[in-house]
């Protein structure tokens, strides 16, 4: 039985939990294998600044850590943003994966370009952050938002029928746009899609779901991430690194 | 056979007899795959000797789309094809609705889920051009670190047999040097003839050797996990399919062969 862990990265209660628990049952995943999602211990409460992406970096740097001597196999992020993954990956051995770059990369076997679907017009910057910083941003046919806040917590949830239109629009937009594959932009999409993919005539890629497979498919084919390519701190300050969340959590 | 199985077709490249299509075959012991996949090799009726000229990459195009045109009304969930050139897959996929993986493009996306650049290790010199064509496809030439080979003839259906002790050590030198002075991440192996020396070379190495065969099954059961498959934007379907013109040239090539 290998043991995959999962990082989430709001300090959610069980139901937050449970509301991102339920992409596992979207991505078909191994009954060989086990999940456990972990909340970070303290975060920011949005993702629409540099101020949010660095201290969501360290939240989840600080959650995924011990994940190794915890007797897990491999770490995945539940955000497409693919915080605090590069620092993981410079202290752990054992598999760490984003869902963002992953997603986008393996659109790119399905099709020549894709689109990538973000939530509101906050959210672009970091959109194209992280298309400059993968080096993708010429694969991409477009940025679309269906102008909808997010709800990190409750998801889509009670109000699909608001926000499901909305979504398809905009997915619309990047099909005539050009993009051959559509890529939700967020794992907190995942509920949509189905909709979406019922009603658009090309591949949508949920990256929740794919990067648990593509977990499993590393873990399959015995594979982790090059220690070249992420190279190791001199001096790993662990203890510095949790007491910094430690005293995060206890000012909230 | 349970509902969840999943049925792979393999397309091996070369016509083959039932040993060296079973060398082949052993590509699958090298992953864990879950025990609902069923892979079915078969191999192409007629192929052109080797893949190092433009001559060559037409005719390895038309006998993998021949070979595996008719996988879905077959009942096959999904085709694999086994060539790093990803010969056939973009015709294969205008027909088809069920996945095909392309194995090339699948092992360079995967590889930089791993890391920033991959090299490309090869056995011979006169199969870059194969590399190149598919970087300049993906639009991905400035992540590959670099190709080298051994400058090697392979052999494409008795693969390393009695050859091992000279070939493990060049590659490994080989690879060594994408490493090193290449400045890849990952080491790509450029051809899944070249799966028997991977495991010699993942133990040897400090990085990543990506085994592009077994990728392309796992590739293939996540993506039927997930119900995704190639976009028809990007592989348009022809007006007018013609399967049993296809199947003519390739009886008539196959028995061009046999006579020859």
């Amino acid at each position: 039985m290998s043991r995959i862990l999962v990082l989430v990265p709001f300090a959610l209660d069980e139901q937050g939990l449970a509301n991102r628990k339920s992409q596992l049952a979207e991505a078909g995943v191994r009954s060989d294998i086990e999940y456990d999602f972990r909340p970070v211990k303290a975060g920011p409460s949005s993702f629409q600044s540099p101020h949010d992406w660095l201290l969501l970096d360290v939240a989840i740097f600080e959650a995924g850590l011990d994940a190794e001597r915890d007797g897990y196999d491999g770490v995945v992020i539940d955000t497409a943003s693919d915080s605090g993954v590069d620092a993981l990956r410079s202290v752990l051995d054992i598999p760490v994966l984003g869902p963002g770059k992953a997603s986008l990369l393996f659109a790119l076997t399905l099709g020549k370009s894709f689109g990538v679907l973000a939530q509101w017009e906050p959210g672009l910057a970091r959109m194209r952050k992280s298309l400059a910083d993968w080096g993708l941003a010429a694969h991409c046919a477009g940025v679309e938002h269906f102008d909808t806040e997010p709800d990190f917590a409750g998801l889509i949830g009670d109000k699909r029928d608001e926000v499901f239109p909305k979504m398809e629009a905009a997915a619309l937009r990047l099909v005539e746009g050009g993009a051959d594959v559509v890529c939700l932009g967020s794992t907190t999409m995942h509920e949509a899609h189905g909709h979406l993919s019922e009603r658009l005539s090309v591949p949508v890629v949920n990256p929740g779901p794919l990067s648990y497979k593509l977990m499993e498919m590393l873990l399959a084919a015995g594979l982790t991430h090059s220690r070249s390519a992420y190279p190791r701190p001199l001096v790993a300050k662990e203890e510095l690194v949790h007491a910094m969340l430690d005293g995060a959590a206890s000012d909230s | 056979m349970t509902q969840s199985t999943r049925r792979i077709l393999v397309v091996v490249p070369f016509p083959m007899e039932p040993d060296q299509l079973a060398k082949r075959a052993e590509q699958q012991e090298e992953v864990l795959l879950p025990e609902t996949v069923e892979l079915h090799y078969r191999s192409t009726q007629a192929a052109p000797s080797n893949y190092v000229s433009a001559h060559d990459y037409v005719l390895a195009d038309i006998g993998l789309m021949e070979a595996g045109m008719r996988a879905e009304e077959e009942g096959f969930d999904a085709v694999c094809i086994d060539t790093v050139s990803d010969s056939g897959v973009a015709a294969l996929r205008s027909m088809l609705t069920i996945p095909v993986i392309a194995p090339g493009k699948t092992m360079f996306m995967t590889a930089l889920m791993l890391g920033r650049r991959f090299g490309v290790l090869s056995m011979w010199e006169r199969w870059f051009g194969l590399y190149e064509r598919t970087l300049r496809e993906l639009a991905m030439e400035d992540r590959c670190a670099g190709i080298r080979s051994i400058d090697i003839q392979p052999d494409s259906k008795n693969l390393f047999e009695g050859k091992e002790e000279t070939v493990l050590p060049r590659l490994h030198d080989a690879a060594l040097q994408l490493i090193e002075e290449d400045g890849a991440d990952v080491v790509c192996l450029g051809s899944t003839t070249m799966h028997q020396a991977h495991a010699y070379l993942r133990d040897r190495l400090p990085v990543p050797v990506l085994n592009p065969g077994p990728l392309s099954y796992l590739t293939a059961d996540t993506m039927l996990a997930l119900g995704l498959t190639h976009s028809r934007t990007a592989y348009p379907e022809p007006l007018v399919p013609k399967p049993e013109m296809i199947s003519a040239m390739l009886s008539a090539a196959a028995e061009v062969e046999r006579l020859a």
